[in-house]
């Protein structure tokens, strides 16, 4: 009985090419696009999940409530890892790591290790990187030791043995031995590291005391609970921990911490706190979302195209009812066919994915997967996943058309396709509704992106080249000497530019009611030439200036934002007023209008800004566009004629800047790509089914014909239906669609509105995919022969 | 063999019932050769459905082989019919996605016949109706006679005890069937089939044995030969 129904499974599917083809390309295309997606929400989910120990390790993070505001930590003070083992006896093991951008050289190699991480030396016993080489009870014990992980002991090393040999921490002015090399941590980590130095050599050598500094942040801190510790208790009791070691400080600087445990599985994609990559749950779900809906309408065409030619197998059914099949065979068998389709589109689907990876791994900006048999049981997964589409997908036609009676078919005049018309018209409504949102969340999210790219940030990033001297001592050298070359409009030392990272300084402020107000302050160290070369405007007051010598020691200048949360109705006011911070004090000389150093995602900041050379790391050059290579060319000559033990690397602040969207920008291309494959596909299943239509309306046309229809009233006729459809699905899309952008664009301080052309864009671009779809095949019918299709009856 | 008594199907159409047949009594018995014959809408193909058991009436009764067959369940009653009625159709139905060998095959697998005895059966059909060459055809390839021979081979592969055929010859010309006949005169005489058919022509009611006259739903007369 099989091997019958196989056979004439194959010879339906071959006969109706066509519509096995639109079947066969639709359920590929969406179990591709959900297969993808799988991987991606899958490797989003599996971050920090690696770890043998993963559900006994939380961070540490923290909540610093100033008289201010309350500062959101991602991790505590120095102090809290080596006395929360010794206070509690559930915790099996603390481990701070902290990041840096270390020099390291080792002969005439050097590099600029910009994923080095400083960790205690209890690292290999609580995560599961791989140590290769090396004993990981010990390797981070001892002051400088490093540990590389294989590609970065391979630029040094080559394929020599690595361990016991040294290398020169340029910066730090040591020699530091590797005691062991680590296998590359995966992708999937959020703790990421291409060398670890032992954190000994900060707390023992470089700065002593570090581990009873409770006042001093700027770490990580995870923490191992020993089995069966619930994690509520042990937070419960760290406020009394604060107070009891160090309740007196806090008091007298006045920020009261409190520490929170989050799970080290949550970190990535539910934490809220800054870390060194974070994922989004809500963009997991939106994928998973849109892979579930991409499905659906893949799946509906089957249904659809099975349905609207159920009359062709109608006969088949008659007589093999007549012959003997009682309806629980036939309907196995038609279940059958549909699965054989999803098992064809499952090989093809294996196929095409292998061929995509390689790109949507580009598109995501990460290595999602090797490749498709990298793990077996997402083969199997999938191939579950196809046989129960086809399971699904084929109940309700398997259904319709098992039963047919057969007096009623085989009498000929079987009248067609009047069954489950509506059922057919609700899920082209549906396909299409999933298609417009998709188009209108699209459009929007470009618009966003658009709409951060070309908004006036307050000051200006054209044309400035950004280095790092890491704080070279030939650093003003450096500077000055750039200074002096053809085609620099200008130069200017900082600590920050806008879009990487500042400093925050606990900060005194005189607020509006005369009171030295304790905050913390996001602090920029600038030089005179900063504010000018930046065109930062100024709204009060002055900026800095070398005729004033004390600018350079007892200046500051705030943003509007800062003069506002001291309390002062208007920026004019403030000036005057005293401050200090850092060691530092003197009177606030002027305020600047707030310029977004930060991410358009993010409200503008309080700031502050100060004199401070050694501070200024950074070096801004404002190029000419004039010859562009030679300058920079003529800039490293400098660099390697003055610092020549670093390597010189640059960029550019616009590009920079705009690396902030890089997430939000591969979201808007990603989500392109998956709404362009919800339109081909309800596309797909619209052509089907137009082309059906006019075929069962054959006879009706020629009909018309002969009484006088022209061609367009043809074309008219066929489209008409159709596009009433689409326009159904628009006004159900529309409003659902603004309800849960709307929810999307909360997320950014900055944002558009959501204008009504939108829509009517999304609309149009629907209805004419759909005319063009659909005319086509009105067309053909309409201009054909009527003699020819009245000779068919 | 079959019993029939007091059968009437009607439809209504707004409040007036019209009548397709009307209080038709009809005994046949095993081995007989019966042709129905009538102007168009007189409800020959109606009743011959009836008798198929793929419609049923709206009143009367009806015994099939002594059982009362609207007694039975749906399922019983697909066995009864599977295993002892084929049906011949004036317009073949065949299923053009299978050769001819297939669908001769396709009662038996209903049938749930061993794949074995499946290839025997069959293999023994083709041979008697000629076709050996023809199996591997589909019914697109084959002209209209030799079509309704297929039709035929099927309708007697499972080996029914009834053949019911509807216009049997109604597609074919005269020469086709004139074949057709003689071919079901040998299984009705040889192989004691019984067979009724509803004919428009004359000449092929004649093989019948026992000729019936519908005219608006009634059995207007009875010829016995």
């Amino acid at each position: 009985m099989l091997k019958n129904y196989f056979k004439i499974a194959f010879r339906n599917l071959w006969r109706h090419r066509v519509f096995s083809f639109i079947n066969i390309l639709g359920l590929t295309v969406g179990m591709t696009a959900c297969f993808l997606i799988f991987l991606y929400v899958h490797f989003e989910l599996s971050y920090d999940s690696f770890h043998s120990k993963a559900n006994r390790i939380y961070r540490v993070v923290c909540d610093i409530k100033t008289p201010t505001e309350v500062i959101k930590a991602g991790g505590p003070s120095w102090a809290v890892g080596p006395h929360i083992t010794q206070d509690f006896p559930q915790v099996e093991a603390a481990v701070r790591t902290t990041d840096d951008e270390l020099l390291v050289r080792k002969g005439n190699v050097k590099f600029q290790e910009l994923n080095s991480l400083w960790a205690d030396s209890a690292f290999f016993g609580m995560f599961d990187f791989k140590l290769l080489k090396g004993n990981p009870k010990t390797v981070l014990q001892e002051p400088l030791s490093i540990v590389f992980s294989e590609s970065a002991a391979k630029k040094y090393f080559g394929n020599a043995d690595p361990v016991g040999q040294t290398v020169l921490l340029t910066g730090e002015g040591f020699t530091a031995k590797i005691t062991g090399v680590m296998k590359d941590i995966p992708e999937n980590s959020t703790v990421k590291a291409d060398m670890l130095v032992s954190m000994s050599t900060l707390t023992r050598k470089l700065n002593p005391g570090l581990d009873d500094q409770w006042g001093n942040y700027g770490n990580s801190t995870y923490v191992l609970l020993k089995p069966g510790t619930r994690p509520g208790d042990l937070q419960a009791q760290l406020p009394a921990f604060l107070e009891r070691r160090n309740g007196t400080e806090m008091k007298k600087i006045n920020m009261y911490p409190t520490l929170f445990l989050e799970p080290l599985k949550d970190v990535y994609l539910r934490s809220t706190r800054n870390g060194n990559s974070t994922g989004n749950i809500n963009n997991v779900y939106i994928f998973s979302w849109v892979a579930v809906f991409i499905l659906l309408i893949a799946c509906f065409n089957f249904v659809n195209l099975t349905t609207a030619r159920s009359a062709e197998r109608a006969k088949e059914v008659g007589i093999r009812k007549v012959v003997g099949a009682v309806k629980g065979q036939l309907t196995g068998q038609f279940i059958g066919e549909s699965v054989l389709l999803c098992a064809i589109s499952f090989i093809l689907t294996l196929v095409s994915t292998a061929l995509l990876l390689p790109s949507f791994n580009h598109l995501a900006g990460k290595t999602i997967s090797t490749g498709i048999f990298e793990n077996l049981n997402f083969v199997l997964i999938l191939f579950l996943a196809a046989i129960g589409i086809g399971l699904l997908a084929g109940v309700y036609p398997a259904l319709v058309l098992s039963s047919f009676k057969p007096v009623t078919v085989l009498k000929g005049r079987f009248s067609t396709g009047t069954k489950g018309q509506l059922l057919r018209k609700a899920l082209v409504i549906a396909q299409f509704t999933i298609s417009i949102a998709l188009i209108i969340a699209t459009i929007i999210v470009y618009n966003q992106m658009n709409y951060m790219r070309r908004q006036d940030l307050g000051f200006n990033k054209d044309q400035m080249m950004v280095i790092n001297t890491n704080g070279d001592p030939a650093k003003d050298a450096f500077r000055n000497a750039v200074a002096g070359l053809p085609n620099i409009k200008g130069v200017a030392m900082a600590s920050s530019v806008p879009g990487g990272g500042n400093p925050a300084a606990y900060s005194e402020i005189e607020n509006v009611k005369g009171v030295l107000q304790i905050a913390n302050l996001d602090l920029y160290f600038v030089d005179f030439d900063y504010i000018p070369q930046f065109k930062i405007k100024m709204i009060a007051g002055r900026a800095f200036s070398p005729d004033f010598q004390t600018d350079t020691t007892q200046s500051m200048i705030l943003n509007e934002a800062a003069v506002k949360m001291f309390g002062y109705t208007s920026p004019a006011q403030a000036v005057g007023h005293r401050f200090k911070q850092w060691g530092r004090e003197g009177r606030i000389i002027g305020v600047m209008k707030d310029f977004h150093f930060r991410s358009l995602q993010l409200p503008i900041k309080p700031l502050s800004m100060r004199i401070e050379p050694n501070g200024c790391n950074l070096v801004a050059i404002k190029l000419s566009t004039q010859n562009l290579p030679k300058t920079i060319a003529a800039i490293e000559n400098k660099w390697n004629a003055l610092i020549p033990a670093r390597p010189f690397s640059y960029y550019f602040l616009d590009e920079f800047f705009d690396k902030q969207y890089r997430t939000e920008e591969r979201f808007g291309k990603l989500f392109l790509n998956f709404s362009v494959l919800a339109i081909i596909i309800s596309c797909l299943g619209l052509l089907g089914l137009a082309s059906y239509s006019t075929m069962q309306r054959t006879r009706e046309i020629g009909i018309r014909k002969v009484l006088g229809a022209s061609v367009p009233n043809i074309v008219n006729l066929l489209s008409r239906e159709f596009l009433k459809l689409v326009a159904i699905a628009i006004l159900i899309a529309s409003p659902v669609a603004w309800f849960a952008m709307h929810g999307w664009l909360q997320d950014f301080a900055y944002r558009i509105e959501i204008g009504w052309w939108i829509f009517l864009i999304a609309g149009l671009i629907a209805v004419l995919i759909a005319l063009a779809t659909v005319s086509f095949q009105a067309i053909k019918a309409a201009i054909a022969n009527p003699v020819k299709s009245l000779r068919v009856e | 063999m079959i019993k029939i008594e007091h059968i009437s199907k009607w439809i209504n159409l707004g409040n007036i019932r019209n009548f397709i047949l009307k209080d038709i009594n009809l005994n046949i018995g095993e081995g007989e050769f019966i042709s129905v014959m009538g102007p168009s809408g007189s409800g020959k193909s109606t009743l011959l459905n009836i008798i198929g058991m793929l419609d049923s009436p709206s009143e009367g009764n009806y015994e099939f082989m002594d059982t009362d067959i609207y007694k039975l369940k749906e399922k019983q009653r697909s066995n009864l019919y599977k295993t002892h009625i084929g049906f011949v159709f004036q317009a073949y139905h065949l299923i053009d996605e299978l050769t001819v060998y297939e669908n001769i095959e396709t009662p038996l697998i209903y049938q749930n016949i061993k794949s074995s005895e499946r290839k025997a059966i069959v293999a023994d059909i083709i041979d008697r109706f000629q076709m050996v060459g023809k199996k591997d055809l589909f019914p697109t390839q084959l002209s209209g006679g030799q079509q309704q021979l297929v039709g035929i081979a099927r309708a007697l592969v499972a080996k029914p005890k009834l053949i019911l055929a509807d216009e049997p010859t109604g597609n074919l010309n005269s020469k086709q069937g004139e074949e057709i006949m003689e071919l079901f005169t040998t299984l009705n005489k040889q192989d004691g089939v019984t067979i009724i058919q509803v004919t428009h022509s004359e000449k092929n009611a004649s093989y019948g044995k026992r000729i019936i006259h519908l005219l608006d739903g009634r059995i207007e007369k009875t010829e016995t030969k």
